[in-house]
């Protein structure tokens, strides 16, 4: 039975064998060379809690590959529910071969089995291997740009792409049972799995566990550790900092800059602050002290990474078991 | 000894059509079974609830004894061989005959290889490669080989030439001779059966409509021709079958387990073809539940 198995899952893992040797290669060669110049440039920074700034360069220069490697793991587990999971029972019932192969002194409960098993097994492996190849070669990146909650981010790193794999894998096996064509439970695959990828990252993760809120008055310090401050298109709007509060910290909303009645101010009342160019973050700070100006905002802490990381999992592995279990009752149920 | 198949009012249900309704059959082993009846008659429903492919909707079925597809050694038992003759085409003949062997407890290694050299077909081949009469070749041999007590066979013939068709039901005869197994056999083909049968089932519009061995069928059927005249004037314990009249004769077809008394009219032997073709037409012999017409037993 392994070995059918393996017969007809050969295409589907040679093509992944040579992707994920292909990016191994990839990643080695140059993560290499980029964990060296990271190296350099930390011991050439006397204080990298402050920056320096080749930082930034260094940033840029590996935001292709960076996107390029996240668009791989996102991919992934999409293409292993769509290319292993719809086609694995699918496929038999397609070509009717199952009325062969069922009857080989063997129940369908077991060839289920033992597929379901041992793919599942290929499918977490894989997205193993994936996830810390770049893990490994981002941790650099991560490290400066202390934005690990970002959906791209938080999504191809740590053990996320392993519940986002069984969770597709059975999520195609399921649609291919329940379709009995493999065309069609691919698309239904794919449109579902990216589906609820959106449903979690927008509406789930941010409420995974209680969130903080803060309140952050508005002066030279809390002003120099934010990202930016800015009004939208229309000057007399209201006004918003960007990357507000702690930092790697995951902040989930935040007010416009109001004042201490906790009324939102327009642009054109602190214009001689934010329309000043010789000023920066730190200056307009100072600018603005005198005005009494706060914002309210809600984050999950940055000691909540992991946990959020592992309650993510465990809800797609949930997931994926419960998926497992509909393919036996499936198949128990109506076999032709 | 345990009946080949055993089905109490054995149903089966495809959203709302019945394809196989009411269904009560015995038949006793040792038998090469004839299941006839026209296209969507439910015979195939019938071979898959036999094999375990598919389950009741209501009433029951034992195969052997045993509960169809409920476990290693009952599937071990059944030797299924569907109507497309379905292989694995990514697979090489002699991938199919190795994974035979590997899953099967009673695989004859011996008699598979025999069967693929006799048939003059390259091991090497792989079985998507193969003619639809080289196929079901190949799936008939992965239903032997494993040396089933019973073999059912899902219109194994329809995709074979004259040829290939004679051989395969005279090594279907040998198998039967030489290891008493037990065979079903469904075909719209009366002739192909009449061949090889001693057991006949005649299904249509989801309903059994005669089952008994073709000996004892074709003794107490007849035909009988005669003048102009109303069926119930024929003696009692007679059974009209049919009943065909023109201006000045009339013809019936008989059941009558005693022999027929002689009388004003011609009696004559009836064929299989023509006792099949008739039961087909005739409606449902008992007050059943009604069958819908031109039920689809594929699925």
């Amino acid at each position: 039975m392994i070995w059918l198995t393996w017969r007809q899952f050969r295409f589907q893992a040679t093509v992944t064998l040579t992707i994920l040797a292909a990016a191994t290669i990839y990643v080695m060669t140059t993560g290499l060379r980029m964990h060296h110049a990271y190296a350099a440039d930390i011991a050439a920074c006397p204080h990298p809690e402050i920056g320096c700034r080749f930082f930034l360069s260094f940033q840029g220069s590996y935001n292709a590959e960076e996107r390029l490697l996240e668009m791989l793991v996102f991919a992934a587990p999409a293409l292993i529910g769509i290319f292993w999971g719809a086609p694995l029972i699918a496929a038999e019932l397609e070509r009717g071969s199952h009325r062969m192969l069922w009857n080989q002194s063997v129940t369908p409960t077991r060839w289920l089995a033992v597929k379901l098993a041992i793919l599942a097994l290929a499918a977490l492996l894989t997205a193993a291997v994936l996830s810390l190849l770049l893990t490994w070669w981002a941790s650099p990146l991560d490290q400066r740009s202390n934005d690990r909650f970002a959906a791209m981010t938080f999504g191809t790193r740590g053990v996320t792409p392993l519940g986002y794999a069984a969770f597709a894998f059975a999520l195609g096996t399921v649609l291919g049972l329940l379709i009995r064509r493999t065309l069609p439970a691919m698309a239904v695959t794919l449109a579902v799995f990216i589906a609820l990828q959106i449903v979690f990252a927008a509406v789930l993760r941010p409420n995974l566990l209680p969130s903080t809120a803060a309140t952050m008055p508005i002066n030279a310090t809390t002003m120099s550790q934010v990202g930016g401050i800015g009004t939208g298109p229309d000057p007399s709007g209201p006004v918003q900092i960007f990357r507000p509060g702690k930092a790697d910290a995951w902040i989930l909303s935040a007010t416009n800059l109001e004042n201490s009645s906790g009324h939102e101010i327009s642009g054109n009342q602190v214009s001689t602050c934010l329309n000043n160019q010789s000023l920066d973050l730190t200056g307009i700070g100072d600018c603005l002290a005198p005005y009494n100006l706060h914002i309210d905002y809600t984050y999950q802490p940055a000691d909540n990474y992991w946990p959020l990381q592992w309650l993510e999992t465990g809800f797609y592995l949930a997931l994926a078991a419960l998926l497992g279990g509909a393919c036996f009752w499936r198949i128990r149920r109506h076999r032709d | 000894m345990t009946a080949i198949v055993e089905a109490h009012a054995l149903g089966k249900r495809f959203g709302a059509r019945w394809a196989l309704a009411d269904c009560t059959l015995n038949i006793p082993p040792g038998h090469v079974v004839g299941l006839v009846g026209p296209n969507g008659a439910g015979k195939s429903t019938l071979l898959k609830l036999a094999c375990g492919l598919l389950t009741p909707t209501s009433g029951s079925i034992t195969v052997l004894g045993g509960r169809p597809g409920s476990g290693r050694e009952q599937i071990a038992k059944v030797g299924y061989l569907a109507q497309d003759a379905p292989v694995e085409p990514a697979l090489s003949i002699a991938d199919h005959l190795r994974l035979g062997a590997h899953l099967n407890p009673r695989w004859d290694k011996a008699l598979a290889s025999a069967r693929i050299a006799s048939l003059g077909l390259d091991p090497k081949q792989k079985a998507g490669k193969l003619s639809g009469g080289q196929r079901a070749q190949l799936a008939l041999t992965m239903a032997t080989s494993k040396h089933p007590q019973v073999l059912i066979l899902d219109e194994p013939v329809a995709s074979l030439d004259p040829l290939a068709r004679r051989d395969f039901l005279k090594l279907l005869m040998d198998t039967v001779a030489e290891h008493g197994t037990s065979v079903i056999l469904s075909s719209h083909l009366i002739s192909d059966l009449e061949r090889v049968c001693d057991y006949l089932v005649v299904l249509a519009a989801a309903q059994v409509r005669l089952v008994g061995e073709v000996e004892e069928l074709t003794a107490v059927h007849r035909w009988i021709t005669c003048t102009r005249r109303d069926g119930d004037t024929l003696p009692a314990g007679v059974e009209v079958v049919s009943a065909k009249h023109t201006d000045r004769q009339s013809t019936f077809m008989v059941r009558s387990d005693t022999p027929m008394p002689p009388g004003d009219w011609v009696s004559e032997p009836v064929g299989l073809e023509d006792l099949v073709l008739t039961y087909m037409e005739r409606g449902p012999a008992s007050a059943g539940p009604v069958a819908p017409r031109n039920v689809e037993s594929a699925r």
